[in-house]
């Protein structure tokens, strides 16, 4: 456990700087400003990663970090204006383009697999993308109007 | 995640060097849109970061090593991306509770897959592929399910692994330019597609969500908020729905379509006359 530990802090801080760079580039928000939000949003990970492994149950470490996060930044949590004010200086964005970076480096090696897919596959499958995002749309759509929230 | 030694995944210099930098020159030259119709497709840093790492697979720079390496970065990456959504749900959690029915029963979307591709896959002449290919958007869970249920080397499973594939590569990319478009072309709301986002894939939603924002930087919280409390919904609802909604309904409308043809067939005609 603790050497899994040490090896998820190093990747977590190593993509951590790709996102402190980004944020930086893209956002104008220096380095050392967002820092003490990105250890927190490392810390939440950390301890998601660890209950994953820790706990009997079968949720994914994803799960255990969304409702961690949720918690710690709800208004009634002690310390929460911290949270939030640390963690605003870092961008959704920010966060996403590294993710597509090495995205990016990975695919290549899924390439040949793509390549096979074919005219028809290909058409199929963006078919089914655009059915769910639309399909929730919609229904989003009808619902929030009905409920005058939009 | 096992799959490589994430300490040599650490110590791989290159790899890291070739990000950072991707990521600097990508922000650097920052965000661009182009109007086509009465919407636009925002071109953010994230899309040139991920056809430039793309490209610098088939060149010298990167090795099948360094994209191997690439993987648990993503993973760990996604990761500090759903601490960040939960710290913007946090403090909206009264907004979020007040779109609960329609962020819960826009899950019922995901059925939308089911009716637009099915008849297409159909109609391109796919047969039990088909329900693989349209049962779901075929992430990790539901490979799972179709290859435990029909086996990997069946049709089921070929279809499965092609719409797989197929996300893989550019699932994230594919969703981030229609919904900027989409939500700019068309008159629905901008929070409606944000909900739309969550479909259970943190680096689509990123994508998806990530162009709302560039389009609508003014709602930039309560996106995240409503992207990211859907595609929580999505990850822990996701499969159970498809084992006890989007699968069987998948495999009837099949049959049904299935005997549609034959009777046409039996007439007279054939299926391609």
């Amino acid at each position: 456990m603790l050497k899994s530990v040490i090896e998820w802090t190093w990747v977590l801080a190593i993509f951590g700087v790709a996102a402190l760079i980004g944020n930086w580039f893209g956002m104008d928000v220096l380095p050392w400003e967002a820092i003490p939000g990105m250890l927190v949003l490392i810390a939440v990970s950390l301890v998601g990663l660890m209950l994953e492994k820790a706990l009997p149950f079968s949720m994914p470490a994803v799960g255990y970090i969304g409702i961690l996060a949720i918690i710690i930044s709800l208004p009634w949590f002690p310390g929460s204006d911290y949270v939030v004010a640390w963690t605003s200086q870092i961008g959704i964005l920010a966060l996403a383009t590294p993710i597509l970076a090495y995205a990016g480096i990975s695919v290549g090696s899924n390439w040949a697999d793509f390549r096979k897919l074919g005219f028809r596959s290909f058409l199929v499958a963006i078919a089914v993308f655009l059915g769910t995002f639309i399909g929730s749309a919609l229904i989003a759509e009808v619902i929030l109007r009905w409920q005058g929230i939009i | 995640m096992e799959k490589v030694e994430l300490k040599t995944v650490i110590k791989d210099w290159r790899l890291h060097a070739i990000a950072f930098i991707l990521v600097a020159i990508t922000e650097a030259i920052g965000q661009f849109s182009i109007a086509v119709g009465p919407g636009v497709i925002l071109l953010l840093p994230m899309l040139y970061a991920f056809f430039l790492g793309l490209g610098l697979y088939f060149t010298p720079f990167i090795s099948e090593k360094n994209a191997k390496n690439a993987e648990p970065l993503i993973i760990l990456g996604v990761t500090l991306l759903i601490a960040k959504i939960g710290v913007t749900i946090g403090p909206q959690i009264e907004a979020i509770i007040a779109a609960g029915p329609a962020l819960l029963l826009q899950e019922l979307g995901n059925l939308g897959t089911i009716f637009l591709a099915l008849p297409l896959a159909v109609l391109l002449g796919f047969r039990r592929e088909s329900i693989g290919m349209t049962h779901s958007i075929a992430r990790e869970p539901n490979v799972g399910l179709i290859v435990n249920k029909f086996g990997f080397s069946s049709p089921e499973g070929r279809g499965v692994m092609a719409v797989y594939i197929f996300g893989t590569v550019f699932g994230a990319v594919f969703l981030g330019l229609i919904s900027g478009l989409l939500a700019t072309a068309t008159p629905l709301h901008p929070l409606s597609f944000a909900m739309a986002s969550g479909v259970g894939s943190g680096s689509m939603m990123a994508a998806a969500s990530g162009s709302l924002i560039g389009a609508y930087p003014e709602l930039e919280e309560q996106i995240v908020a409503f992207a990211g409390a859907s595609n929580l919904l999505s990850l822990s609802t996701g499969l159970y729905f498809s084992i006890f909604i989007g699968l069987p309904l998948t495999e009837k409308l099949y049959s049904i379509m299935m005997r549609r043809s034959e009777r046409k067939a039996a007439k007279g005609g054939g299926p391609n006359a």
